[in-house]
């Protein structure tokens, strides 16, 4: 690699370099910081992917590969970037108070945090097999460790073992998927591998290699049958990590899943039609076992997997439309998704865990504001309009409808009244039942902030979609 | 583009709904959503009174690009048909902020603002002139209603709220995938009148009218989709049952007359005979489980089921006659069974039950409120004079010409109607007063007389002189005969 090109491959990577540089800094600083000024670290990490933001659109305006053909900066990488920012952003403002009642309010949260922002950061912009598994093992790893942060916690440490074993696993298939490919075509470049391969599509030993990559990759977005993970994970980890989790990595995940499908070689061989059970088996589990849960949290796990199931309908849709609707979703979902955490993380106060659904009964009565935007976040998962939820799933059933794909859009909406349920229960609790005990949340300005953005986001999308709706068209089109 | 008169209809509700968000005490809250509806109501008035009777032609239109991408506008209009519905909601809002001044005791202001935001969707729904626009409107409505069923209703009111959600919901969703389908058949375009241009195949027409009818024959209700009414109708506040029976039963039917039979024209007359069936049989079953009822609000609530088999019998008749008769009952229905309602709302305020037994010779407590009862009651039975005898009788018409078998159905129908309506006015007002003895009564209101007023004004006026009413919507029904059949049929 020359100098120039060097040069040219660090302009392009820029903001992972800021990210990495401030955690690294973060890191050192962070010894220095002493009990009751946590708030530096929240500003300090802020201020990080606030720095790396400016310089994703800075470079936004053209497209630059980088690295070798190992990475690129397109329009694609950024939008997901910026649902990156989003949700770590919101996630450093919900921690601070939540991490001082749980006691795990040292740098090496935030740092970590910063960590698995930059693996994501690679996986949206890898374009070789190889740079998508260092991104990707980057981000388990630090979220392996957040999910077991709560040392004194049992079901912490349980959650955040589980995690380790499955997701080695995973990884493992997506590795050996990755070797059989290199076998076959003698690269691990996305785009080399479509040239290299001038036969079959169908060939078995291709279409085994894809296999094996599509279950690596489906696992990191909790799609059956590799969700077993998921509803423990989510349940064992600290709140403020499964709603950074359910909307950061599960978008990475989706990103690399796009890259991959959006190349020929997938897209030629009939790898869709296993994308289209999967996403059905996936949204119909996530749909029904949601129905019988008590625990928030896990109501919120299954809602989740119910949810990357919709996405992935968007996945099988393809073309234009379907990767620009998965990526609306994601960018949606990432609004509602953190509101209804923020909701949740807020109720952890003193003694009271908020995470027993009936915990928020008659939450109305005394905080009608807060219920109010609940109930928003609520039907946005739901799907109901005017949220930003129902142009979400609206638009994955336009991709679908526009490929012909009638009879998967009919499942999926069923599926949606199925889910649309369990939602509207908690609305119930919240809204219908006597208040049990006087509430007490935990609302910082930070996470006022948090929540007033969040809803603010899920009921202006819905309400105007079109600039949304053109930006992530737009990223599409230059993926 | 003129004035947007339309807009302001629509957002006064909706801005009222926010205002009152910022108010302290139920007093303000309800004057002020009292001063909204009334406001919208005599906007609407405007509105009818601007309206040109001589044309079908799209009215007060206004279109705003919304999601230029997918060719979504933010269109709104009225035609004959609308219009009605749009007066009919905005006089009914006002009379259920009035039905609910006394009768709603928590949450005043979460309340009003649920049945402003309910107002300004449900007059979305009918001016709309995009199927997005009119989908968001349709389901947006959800909400409002779960609430006004979930937290002030009865005491089934969860299960009631559950019921009606999601047996809505899941009708509306194929009806989504259906206006997706119909986006792409007739392309790439959300407009209804240029989607109503179209000339689809027969065989997606077909699909088409089955996935619409799903929606709307749940909210309509038509016999077998009709389980959830009564639950919903019963355990409702009676603001809500005012807006469900007299508003959100007619947007069922609404649709069957904006986008079945033009879009769908052939495979309309084709599937004429089974809606006219299902009609038939929801006239006949209604009647007969009102027939069966104690409790006063399930007996109005089943009455609903019988009359709405009425309308659409009146709407799949595909005559003039008919669909006169059909829109015509749609309004006399909303007025009468709204006023209904709003009378066992009323004496349940005053008695705590709505068990007809406990009931008896309420004419000698209160005779104002029996007489006005026994108005609307012979409305409802389409006696001679009042709004529904015209409708009927022009249903009926067009019902036997359409089918005589159906047409006969319908006459037993109505001879149910008048038996168990009359049974119901015999027990509750009539007989030696044993009521008085149980409970303290007193007679209306001056509060009340306001609300029964104008709704006894409509059955009278309806009754002797509709023609001000046919007239309205007389340029859209033969238009859209005319898109039914073909030209020169409209008769």
């Amino acid at each position: 690699m020359t100098d120039a090109a060097l040069f040219q491959s660090i302009i392009a990577s820029l903001p992972e370099i800021v990210v990495v540089t401030g955690a690294c800094i973060l890191l050192i600083l962070g010894q220095f910081v002493r009990k009751g000024q946590e708030h530096f670290l929240v500003a300090a990490s802020v201020a990080v992917v606030l720095i790396a933001a400016f310089a994703t659109l800075l470079l936004a305006s053209e497209v630059r590969p980088a690295y070798s053909g190992m990475f690129i900066a397109d329009r694609f990488a950024v939008f997901f970037k910026l649902v990156f920012y989003l949700a770590t952003i919101l996630t450093f403002l919900l921690s601070r108070k939540y991490a001082d009642i749980e006691g795990i309010g040292s740098s090496e949260y935030y740092v970590l945090l910063l960590f698995a922002l930059f693996g994501m950061m690679i996986m949206a912009s890898a374009t070789d097999l190889l740079s998508i598994y260092v991104g990707l093992e980057l981000m388990v790893l630090c979220t392996y460790v957040l999910t077991g942060f709560l040392r004194r916690e049992r079901r912490s440490n349980e959650a955040a073992l589980k995690y380790v074993i499955l997701g080695a696993v995973s990884t493992g298939i997506f590795l050996y998927g990755v070797s059989l490919i290199y076998g076959l075509t003698g690269t691990t470049q996305l785009d080399a591998m479509a040239q290299a391969v001038t036969g079959d599509p169908l060939d078995p030993g291709l279409l085994l290699a894809v296999v094996f990559i599509v279950a690596g990759l489906v696992f990191k977005v909790g799609a059956v049958p590799f969700h077993m993970w998921l509803p423990d994970v989510y349940e064992g980890a600290p709140t403020t990590i499964t709603a950074f989790m359910s909307v950061g990595p599960k978008a990475a995940g989706f990103a690399v899943i796009l890259r991959v499908f959006l190349n020929p070689l997938v897209a030629a061989s009939d790898v869709w039609i296993i994308v289209a059970v999967i996403a059905v088996v996936t949204m119909a589990l996530g749909s029904f076992v949601a129905l019988v849960q008590d625990n928030f949290k896990r109501l919120l796990a299954y809602s989740s997997i119910a949810h990357a199931g919709f996405a992935i309908f968007g996945v099988v849709a393809g073309g234009q439309n379907g990767i620009a609707s998965v990526m609306l979703y994601l960018l949606i979902y990432a609004f509602m998704n953190l509101g209804i955490f923020g909701a949740v993380i807020m109720m952890r106060n003193g003694d009271f865990s908020g995470e027993v659904i009936n915990d928020y009964a008659g939450f109305a009565k005394s905080h009608p504001g807060l219920a109010l935007l609940m109930l928003i976040y609520l039907f946005s998962l739901a799907g109901i309009p005017p949220t930003a939820g129902f142009f979400a799933k609206f638009y994955v059933l336009v991709a679908l409808v526009e490929r012909g794909f009638v009879l998967l859009a009919v499942i999926a909406v069923l599926l949606s009244a199925v889910a649309a349920y369990f939602y509207i229960r908690v609305v119930m609790v919240i809204y219908m039942r006597e208040p049990e005990r006087a509430f007490d949340p935990a609302l910082t300005p930070m996470v006022r902030a948090t929540l007033a953005f969040t809803a603010l986001g899920t009921i202006g999308i819905g309400l105007f979609p079109a600039w949304f709706l053109g930006l992530a068209q737009q990223s599409a089109a230059g993926g | 583009m003129g004035f947007p008169l339309l807009s302001l209809i629509l957002f006064t509700p909706a801005a009222g709904a926010a205002v009152l968000m910022f108010l302290r005490s139920d007093d303000a809250v309800r004057w002020t959503a009292l001063v909204v509806a009334v406001l919208d109501l005599a906007l609407s008035i405007v509105l009818l009174a601007g309206f040109d009777t001589t044309t079908h032609e799209m009215q007060f239109t206004e279109t705003v690009p919304w999601v230029p991408a997918l060719g979504i506008t933010y269109a709104l209009g009225v035609d004959g048909i609308s219009a009605l519905f749009v007066f009919l909601t905005a006089l009914l809002g006002s009379v259920s902020v009035l039905a609910s001044w006394v009768a709603i005791e928590r949450k005043v202001k979460a309340f009003m603002v649920s049945l402003l935001s309910m107002q300004a969707l449900m007059l979305g729904v009918f001016s709309a002139l995009d199927l997005f626009l009119f989908y968001v409107c349709w389901e947006a409505m959800l909400i409002p209603m779960y609430l006004i069923i979930g937290v002030w209703g009865g005491d089934g009111r969860v299960y009631a709220a559950f019921k009606f959600f999601l047996y809505t919901l899941a009708g509306s969703l194929l009806f989504l995938i259906g206006v997706i389908a119909l986006y792409f058949h007739g392309g790439e375009t959300f407009d209804i009148l240029a989607l109503t241009a179209q000339d689809l195949p027969f065989r997606v027409q077909s699909w088409l009218f089955f996935a619409f009818l799903i929606a709307f024959a749940v909210k309509v209700p038509m016999v077998p989709v009709h389980t959830w009414l009564p639950d919903a109708h019963v355990q409702a506040p009676t603001a809500g049952s005012i807006i469900l029976a007299g508003v959100l039963l007619k947007m069922g039917a609404y649709g069957f007359l904006r986008f079945s039979l033009p879009m769908l024209p052939e495979a309309s007359v084709y599937f004429s005979p089974l809606m006219l069936a299902l009609s038939a049989l929801a006239i006949v079953y209604g009647g007969l489980l009102a027939l069966a009822q104690d409790d006063l609000k399930k007996l109005v609530a089943y009455s609903s089921i019988s009359h709405m088999g009425f309308v659409t019998m009146g709407i799949f008749a595909l005559n003039i006659r008919g669909l006169e008769g059909g829109i015509l009952q749609m309004f006399n229905h909303g007025v009468t069974t709204g006023a209904l309602f709003l009378f066992v709302g009323l004496i349940y305020e005053r008695t705590h039950t709505r068990s007809i037994a406990d009931y008896g010779g309420l004419m000698k407590v209160a005779p104002v409120y029996t007489v006005f009862l026994a108005l609307f009651t012979l409305s409802s039975m389409a006696l001679p004079g009042t709004n529904s005898f015209v409708g009927e009788l022009l249903v009926l018409s067009g019902g036997f010409a359409a089918n005589l078998a159906v047409g006969a159905a319908a006459v037993l129908g109505a001879t149910l109607g008048a038996a168990y309506l009359l049974g119901m006015y015999r027990r509750v007002a009539l007989g030696p007063a044993s009521v008085g003895a149980r409970f303290k009564i007193r007679d209306v209101n001056a509060r009340e007389m306001v609300a029964i007023l104008p709704l006894a004004v409509f059955v009278l006026w309806v009754g002797l002189y509709p023609k001000p009413f046919l007239e309205i919507i007389d340029a859209s029904v033969k238009n859209l005969l005319v898109e039914v059949h073909g030209e020169g049929s409209g008769q």
